[in-house]
């Protein structure tokens, strides 16, 4: 009984409730974010890197544990340890009874990655803790390269903005109780396929040009996202049995929801819109599919429908009545509830954006990839310069789906490079 | 670099088949090879020896059975092994799936040995042994144990103060046995009870603050 600190701990945010009960050994709920460099990653200036970093993003440095109502995060004294890779992609982060950090630090040969639990931050969350990261390495890594006036880290937001529950400052509750959802559920066409084995996932990763993507997309008079998520409802629709075109194809495409509130919380803040598309009553021609997805994407990305998503979410939590259920049976009522919002859904995408990094590292990273643990084939996407990539995660060995997605932007002249984990 | 003829796509790492379309791809013209992502081992063999026990228990209390049924005794032995044995694998199950929380799996294993005890008292003509000893020692132990564990493995306060604080009051419960006159044996009762009233006082004490955080962050609403 020695230490007598003062235990520090918080609540989950509401995007992050779902994630603790969801979690099976096939969808871990964990994303992997991995840096290429142009040499070899030297694992003791990796390892020192470290530190620094969790310095300024101490959520990290917390273990997920159960309460009687609801889970939270208490603060740890575990260090992290910089290992080589050596599990399968997105491998189990939480496991109920252990007190583990809910993030791994970890090189193979050129690159530096990451893997975090999705309770503990979002996409862009995660990518301006990886950046720091690199950031910490590559100014230990290169000391003597960088120029004297090389700048010091900016901290885009103080330490508390960072922690900050974003979900819980923009809610207000009278909007929330105008705002109930009355919008039949449909059941979306589902993606099928032969399983790996040990629940691994397989990754199909694609790395383009920027910029020869986003000409087609111009061509096409539209946004390389617009694009891409139209592209991908064409190459489902190409894939698909004609007998199973009576349900749509519905896309799940996660909105970061600090472009339209103030926010600078590396914790999760973001909410999710469903885009539709009807093959068995709308145009097959990826022209017409590219005009109905842009329409959506209008649609939904308005202050007002974000509004809406984002009180529907918080009046759940909010109900005094879910509040005292015990947390076994709200684990058991999120994950039935889960099941049925899966068959709502035929896969998701999502565009984590352009990763940004001083320029004197340029000579130094080669790209940068982001995937998720999947329960069905799915696609992140990232660039950094002109590199993006495009990785498809899928718990299936089937390919057509890959194969047709690229198959379309290399008829089109762009050149693909691929890569997988299997 | 390889490149696949079919799918018309640049493989970025050294292989021999292409992972989008499983064609066989051209031998590489670079002498090193690229890697991406290592090889990851199976894992699938490490739960053989929990299987081999299984087995190797199935067969025992198949084989006693049979022995039995051929040379009937009076006592029905073979029905103690089966039950002796569940006990074991009821115990095994917690303390594998409790694995990662040594304090927790004490309160467990104080719960599941009492109750096996005197089931077994029961089983086995009700002679008291389980009320008398068993259970009083059983708390005791617990007790005493998870501060000698909190002390060797320097656990913090919040690892262990709650489980304590549970095992202390588990170490109340022969107060029922003296109260009711369960037991013929008294003093295993009362050195129970005495050292749960010292640890628990220990922990109000000297912890009541820690006791109060852990009860505010586990019951928050």
């Amino acid at each position: 009984m020695k230490e007598n600190k003062k235990i520090r701990w918080r609540r989950l945010d509401n995007a992050s409730k779902i994630f603790p009960p969801t979690v099976t050994n096939r969808d871990t709920k964990v994303f992997r974010l991995y840096c290429e460099l142009t040499e070899e990653v030297d694992p003791k200036l990796l390892q020192e890197a470290v530190s620094p970093t969790l310095d300024s993003f101490p959520l990290y440095r917390s273990v997920l544990r159960r309460g009687a109502f609801w889970y939270y995060f208490e603060s740890s004294d575990l260090e992290p340890v910089v290992e080589e890779e050596s599990r399968p992609i997105c491998a189990p982060l939480y496991l109920k009874e252990e007190k583990s950090l809910l993030f791994r630090v970890f090189y193979f040969k050129k690159r530096i990655s990451v893997e975090i639990f999705h309770a503990l931050s979002d996409g862009a969350g995660a990518n301006w803790f990886f950046e720091t990261l690199i950031y910490h390495y590559m100014t230990l890594k290169h000391k003597n390269d960088l120029p004297e006036d090389f700048p010091t880290l900016r901290y885009k937001a103080s330490m508390s903005q960072k922690m900050d529950d974003s979900f819980e400052k923009t809610y207000y509750k009278k909007r929330a109780a105008e705002n109930v959802d009355k919008s039949p559920s449909v059941k979306a066409y589902q993606l099928r396929g032969t399983k790996v084995e040990e629940n691994r996932t397989k990754l199909i990763e694609g790395t383009l040009s920027v910029k020869k993507v986003l000409e087609l997309a111009h061509e096409y008079n539209t946004t390389l996202t617009v694009f891409m998520t139209a592209l991908y409802f064409y190459a489902i629709n190409k894939d698909m049995p004609s007998k199973m075109r009576k349900d749509p194809v519905v896309l799940q495409v996660p909105i970061n929801l600090r472009q339209f509130f103030e926010s600078n919380t590396a914790r999760n803040f973001f909410a999710t819109m469903n885009i539709q598309y009807d093959f068995s009553r709308e145009s097959h021609e990826l022209q017409d599919i590219i005009h109905s997805v842009s329409e959506s994407f209008k649609n939904e990305l308005t202050r007002d429908k974000v509004n809406h998503h984002l009180d529907q979410l918080m009046a759940l939590e909010k109900n005094p009545f879910a509040r005292v259920i015990p947390l076994p049976v709200k684990d058991l009522a999120l994950k039935i509830a889960n099941h049925i919002k899966d068959r709502q859904i035929t896969s998701s995408i999502s565009n984590v954006g352009r990763i940004i990094m001083p320029k004197e590292f340029e000579p130094y990273i080669h790209k940068f990839s982001v995937f998720v643990s999947a329960r069905r084939p799915q696609i992140v996407m990232c660039s950094y310069r002109d590199q993006l990539v495009v990785s498809f995660t899928s718990p299936y060995q089937d390919t057509d789906l890959q194969r047709t997605y690229f198959e379309f932007l290399t008829s089109r002249g762009i050149q693909v490079g691929i890569s997988s984990n299997l | 670099m390889q490149h696949c003829t079919h799918c018309n796509v640049e493989i970025l790492e050294t292989r021999t088949t292409c992972p989008l379309c499983g064609n066989k791809l051209p031998a590489p013209q670079e002498k090193e090879s690229v890697v991406s992502f290592p090889q990851i081992p199976s894992y699938l063999k490490s739960h053989m020896t929990l299987r081999i026990l299984l087995f190797v228990s199935i067969v025992m209390v198949v084989l006693s059975f049979t022995i039995y049924f051929i040379f009937p005794t009076e006592l029905n032995w073979p029905l103690l092994l089966l039950l002796g044995l569940l006990s074991i694998w009821l115990d095994m199950i917690f303390l594998v799936q409790k694995r990662f929380h040594i304090p927790k799996k004490i309160v467990w294993q104080v719960a599941i040995i009492s109750l096996l005890s005197v089931f077994w008292d029961w089983n086995t003509g009700w002679r008291g042994w389980s009320l008398n000893y068993v259970i009083p020692l059983l708390c005791i132990t617990a007790l005493l144990l998870m501060y000698s564990i909190a002390v060797i493995m320097k656990l913090g306060n919040r690892d262990y103060i709650t489980y304590a604080f549970m095992s202390a009051l588990f170490g109340f419960i022969p107060i029922l046995f003296l109260l009711f006159d369960w037991v013929t044996v008294e003093y295993p009762s009362i050195i129970s009870i005495a050292v749960s009233f010292i640890f628990l006082s220990a922990i109000f004490i000297l912890q009541g603050n820690s006791i109060k955080t852990e009860i505010e962050k586990r019951f928050h609403i």
